[in-house]
């Protein structure tokens, strides 16, 4: 390696990230071995990666939130509640699928705005009033429909949680990975050439190309294995499903709103130093209410996944998935104090406690052992988060 | 050299008042200040000078008083609003978000956007660099979280801020709490630089041999009141001690409004 001790620090890469990747793919090998060969296999990780969509896409948010030292506590209710909102509108009134989103949408927007304002203009900790909201909207779930399940028969909206027909296909799916592969590449070149015309020092070129080659393999490995998931009664192979996709979007997305724009500096500013923040003269309860509108979005997005999957919305859709959503943002290294945390970490944590419970699923080990395992895992997660602060001399 | 142009003064504070929960934090206190002149802020915790700049830097509002910068009426409702005044404030606590790398703590709430509205980092960074080396020469890890720096690189981060967005009234309090002798030289000489370029600085600070090396005037504040305002030559360190604790008036020497301009005061004897 190189002689220079923090090259990899330099780089931006992110030395627990790295080891939480490592984790996954120890964890894929074991699993993949204890199960017989069924762990890795294109089915399974089809499956592992749609069923994960809808606690990832929650999550990437929640870490702003969590960065910002708030948390949402009523994500699991508000999305139950939108969703049957949504799936009501769609069955029993007749709308398109488009109206009844937008509606969804707007209710959320709504419903987001009450609770951001409490946090931010009157200072009620977002705790209280996400925890009255967790059971207030829960209710209100049970309202719109009156406690009865609303099936979605449109075939197109069911795409939209994967499922039989939702994949992007074959073709599709290589002609992305390349298109992504090209994105990555461009934006390191680019980012070099940025560097050197401000006369900033570049990192050596095996460095960049290292780290873009990387994720371009795994991308590729990915790709080939939702290519060859097909289901016997298909002729074509799935390809990625449409809620994995989402989700890589909404990732991506966020990450642009973290490292580029005011709004992303700002969020990491309120989370590290609230007075300083207000002091520099940071519009922090406007900031505080575009991060809950932000909010709202994606749990319409998730809402509209969920009951795309599910082909139905029910009064209990998404209960207890708040636990799982601030977990994954947990273990993907979001510091609860707020002021740090990654859009990408988010993402490897989702994936962590998904493969775990899927693993030990396929293991056969009972629904009691599985829900004390992964609690402990949260628990070596903070541990870990907490000893490697310590150690790099964060807070 | 601001004789001409000093005629008007850069910020007078008229009357004012704040208060928290029935406590008068600051109870009538009027006090301004001219270009190219430095005033310490003097008194005890608790006197009420904090909040006063504080006042004046738009983290808090004014109860009752006026405010004129350039004999301009203002109304600083923001940080924001007292920014685009050219006010600039170096808190004690430095008010930096220690998560963040220097680069985004000196462009904080005022980040340079390209035409996409997104961070124009190399820009940003570009610029970082060559402030940080004004003030000093080692400091390059300009990348790292500022929880990792040092006090005295902390303070150039913070200092900095106001120098980048050139500060016409720079608020400082206790700019060398926290630093050593060969730091607490460098805010000195840059003192003296800034107020020889212009800047009115407000110099909030318990270190009396700060106040007599760097400062014009002095006003003590006591209990929320002003005690008064004088020229730094004017009084001795027993009598800013005696304003301070016992809030006693020296009696021979008068207030003074203004400080007359450098050459001229050794020769102008006290105003009547």
């Amino acid at each position: 390696m190189s002689s220079e001790p923090a090259l990899w620090r330099r780089a931006g890469v992110d030395l627990r990230l790295l080891l939480m990747c490592g984790l996954l793919v120890v964890m894929g090998v074991v699993f993949h071995a204890l199960s017989g060969g069924v762990f890795l296999s294109p089915e399974n990780l089809y499956n592992l990666a749609q069923q994960t969509a809808v606690v990832g896409i929650v999550s990437t948010v929640m870490v702003l939130v969590i960065v910002a030292r708030h948390i949402d506590l009523s994500v699991g209710s508000v999305m139950g509640f939108v969703g049957v909102l949504i799936a009501y509108l769609m069955y029993t009134s007749g709308w398109t699928w488009p109206a009844a989103c937008l509606a969804g949408l707007a209710v959320a927007l709504v419903v987001s705005m009450y609770q951001g304002w409490l946090t931010a203009v009157l200072g009620v900790p977002s705790f209280v009033v996400t925890l009255g909201g967790l059971m207030s909207f829960r209710g209100a779930a049970f309202l719109v429909a009156d406690g009865k399940t609303q099936p979605v028969n449109d075939e197109f909206f069911q795409r939209l949680g994967g499922g039989y027909d939702g994949g992007i296909g074959v073709a599709a799916t290589w002609a992305l990975t390349a298109l992504v592969i090209a994105a990555l590449f461009a934006r390191m070149l680019q980012k070099r050439r940025g560097r050197q015309r401000h006369d900033m020092p570049t990192d050596p070129l095996w460095v960049d190309v290292l780290i873009t080659v990387v994720p371009a393999v795994a991308l590729v490995a990915f790709a080939w294995a939702m290519n060859h998931y097909q289901i016997s009664s298909k002729t074509e192979a799935q390809g990625i499903p449409i809620p994995v996709l989402i989700w890589a979007v909404v990732a991506v997305v966020l990450s642009f709103l973290v490292h580029r724009t005011r709004f992303g500096r700002y969020v990491f500013a309120m989370g590290g130093n609230p007075d300083a923040a207000a002091l520099v003269g940071i519009p922090v309860k406007r900031v505080t209410l575009m991060l809950f509108a932000l909010l709202a979005v994606l749990v319409t997005v998730a809402a509209i996944v969920s009951i795309a999957r599910l082909n139905a919305g029910t009064n209990s859709l998404g209960t207890g998935m708040e636990l799982y959503v601030i977990a994954a943002a947990v273990i993907g290294g979001t510091a609860l104090a707020g002021g740090s945390g990654s859009i990408f970490g988010s993402v490897l944590g989702a994936l962590i406690m998904q493969s775990l419970d899927s693993g030990m699923l396929l293991l056969d080990v009972a629904i009691g052992k599985r829900m004390v395992i992964i609690g402990q895992v949260l628990i070596v997660a903070v541990v870990f988060d907490v000893l490697y602060r310590r150690r790099f001399g964060e807070k | 050299m601001a004789t001409a142009a000093a005629a008007q003064p850069l910020v007078e504070l008229r009357d004012i008042r704040k208060a928290f929960g029935g406590i008068h934090a600051v109870d009538g206190v009027s006090i301004n200040l001219y270009a190219g002149e430095v005033v310490a802020l003097l008194g005890h915790n608790g006197a009420g000078k904090s909040t006063l700049m504080k006042m004046l830097a738009g983290a808090y509002a004014v109860d009752s008083g006026d405010t004129l910068v350039g004999g301009a009426k203002v109304h600083i409702r923001t940080p924001a609003e007292a920014q685009a005044l050219g006010i600039e404030t170096i808190y004690q606590t430095l008010a930096l978000a220690d998560n963040l790398d220097a680069v985004s703590n000196l462009f904080l709430g005022r980040e340079k956007l390209t035409r996409w509205r997104t961070l124009d980092d190399h820009f940003m960074e570009g610029q970082a660099r060559k402030v940080f080396q004004r003030l000093n020469k080692n400091f390059t890890n300009i990348r790292e979280p500022v929880r990792r720096l040092s006090g005295g690189q902390r303070q150039v981060v913070a200092i900095s801020r106001a120098l980048y967005f050139n500060a016409r009234i720079l608020i400082m309090d206790e700019p060398c709490a926290a630093l050593g002798p060969e730091e607490t030289a460098m805010v000195g000489g840059l003192v003296r630089q800034l107020k020889a370029d212009g800047v009115g600085i407000f110099l909030i600070t318990h270190d009396m041999p700060d106040v007599f090396a760097l400062s014009d005037r002095l006003a003590v504040m006591k209990n929320g009141k002003l005690v008064g305002t004088y020229r730094t030559a004017d009084v001795t360190e027993d009598e800013v001690l005696g304003m301070i604790i016992a809030g006693k008036r020296p009696e021979a020497t008068a207030q003074a409004e203004r400080a007359a301009s450098s050459k001229t005061s050794a020769v102008m004897q006290r105003i009547p």
